[in-house]
């Protein structure tokens, strides 16, 4: 699942435990402009699409459920 | 496309290019006539060097060792994989773009093989070896301080990464243990000739790429609508020079990012976090409304997606170049990171 995908993503990258799909990705440090950029190619290369400059706001990578969604609205799904 | 950019590493064949004669075979092997002297005028103009040689890696490093000329080489691939491989293996690590690269081997087999795989890396037979420091694509239009202490600089950072893996607990405490002190500062006339090479070295990490003659540059640091500032960084491994850039200009209650700048060394160190969280509070401090440029090229993506992550929002766009505004409240600034701002 795309959500699962993500998580482990984190999980092997950031050495971060127990991320449930709400977690703020940006209190606990997991996504920051340091890591944004690993995190977009990660998502571009593996979901395959492009993330247009519109859908890169905080919102969009604040927690695991809604980089899934912003995924899906990308891909049309 | 533009012209050439100049070269950032020379990758370097050893038998019969650097020296003559095979090693494996021969035992003993003499240098080539005037490949001292090319080697340290290049590691003089900063350009890196490296290896991609089908060797044994001890027998090959105690030969360098032994001519005096090992600690020129960053990253060297020795073994018995592609030359290709190599190349991009020492890109990987040195972070980057292949377009800087240029590689010299007397064997048209691997000149081809590695002209195949990366057509951006600019080729050169053994024989043109002492032409090199003759050549536009060798000679930067600066020589800083920097520039000198480059190669020393890349050989931390290989340290520093090295640590970084071994490490085993996250990003944030591997930053931590590294004791990283960022200092601002207004650019001053000694400054410029490092401006200057930063605005044309830095691609990724550029939010306009553009660049300014020395004429312009000079009237920024004396006007009083401009703060120009210049960021060093220094860690427990030593100091990564003069890494960061700032242009920004007042108009009316707007303070207007118009030049933000990291060298890509400090990629992965949270300096560009770092300088927009200081700006950021310093606009506020100052009722000033934060704003940016952004020109989008083909390598700055990344910088765009840090100023987005950062709450920044576009308020109008033409075709590559946009306009971005911070509409949030004031940032932490990270806590691995000592920041000394004097203005």
């Amino acid at each position: 699942m795309m959500e699962d995908k993500i998580r482990n993503f984190f999980i092997e990258k950031h050495k971060a435990d127990g991320l449930e799909d709400d977690t703020d990705l940006f209190k606990g440090g997991i996504v920051d402009s340091l890591f944004a950029f690993e995190i977009v190619v990660y998502l571009e290369e593996t979901f395959g699409v492009r993330i247009p400059d519109k859908e890169i706001t905080e919102d969009n990578f604040r927690t695991i459920h809604a980089i899934a969604a912003m995924i899906r609205r990308v891909k049309g799904v | 496309m533009g012209e050439l950019k100049t070269i950032k590493c020379l990758v370097w064949d050893l038998d019969n290019t650097l020296w003559d004669g095979t090693l494996l075979e021969d035992g003993t092997v003499t240098l080539r006539p005037g490949v001292a002297a090319v080697l340290a005028e290049l590691d003089r103009r900063g350009i890196l060097l490296s290896i991609a040689s089908k060797n044994e890696p001890e027998d090959a490093m105690r030969k360098l060792a032994e001519f005096g000329l090992a600690q020129y080489f960053l990253c060297p691939q020795i073994g018995w994989g592609s030359k290709a491989d190599s190349v991009a293996e020492i890109a990987r690590l040195l972070n980057l773009g292949l377009d800087t690269f240029a590689f010299i081997d007397d064997q048209p087999f691997e000149r081809e093989e590695v002209a195949f795989h990366h057509p951006s890396v600019r080729i050169y037979k053994a024989e043109e070896c002492r032409t090199l420091p003759d050549l536009p694509d060798f000679t930067p239009r600066f020589i800083t301080a920097d520039s000198q202490l480059r190669r020393q600089m890349y050989q931390e950072d290989l340290q520093r990464n090295a640590q970084e893996a071994r490490f085993e607990g996250s990003k944030d405490d591997f930053l931590r243990t590294l004791d990283m002190r960022l200092s601002l500062a207004p650019v001053k006339d000694g400054d410029l000739e490092r401006v200057e090479e930063l605005t044309m070295r830095t691609n990724q990490l550029n939010s306009t790429g553009a660049t300014y003659s020395y004429e312009e540059l000079t009237a920024f640091i004396t006007s009083p609508d401009h703060l120009f500032l210049i960021a060093e960084l220094t860690d427990k491994f030593g100091s990564y020079g003069k890494i960061g850039l700032v242009l920004a200009e007042k108009q009316g209650t707007v303070l207007k990012i118009q030049l933000l700048l990291m060298s890509c060394r400090v990629m992965t160190r949270g300096i560009g976090s770092a300088l927009l969280g200081w700006l950021i509070n310093f606009a506020q401090e100052k009722g000033l409304t934060l704003q940016a440029d952004f020109v989008s090229t083909a390598r700055n993506r990344i910088m765009y997606i840090t100023y987005k992550l950062m709450q920044f929002e576009e308020l109008s766009r033409d075709g590559d170049r946009c306009l971005l505004q911070y509409n949030g409240g004031s940032r932490d600034l990270p806590d691995y990171l000592n920041m000394h701002v004097s203005i």
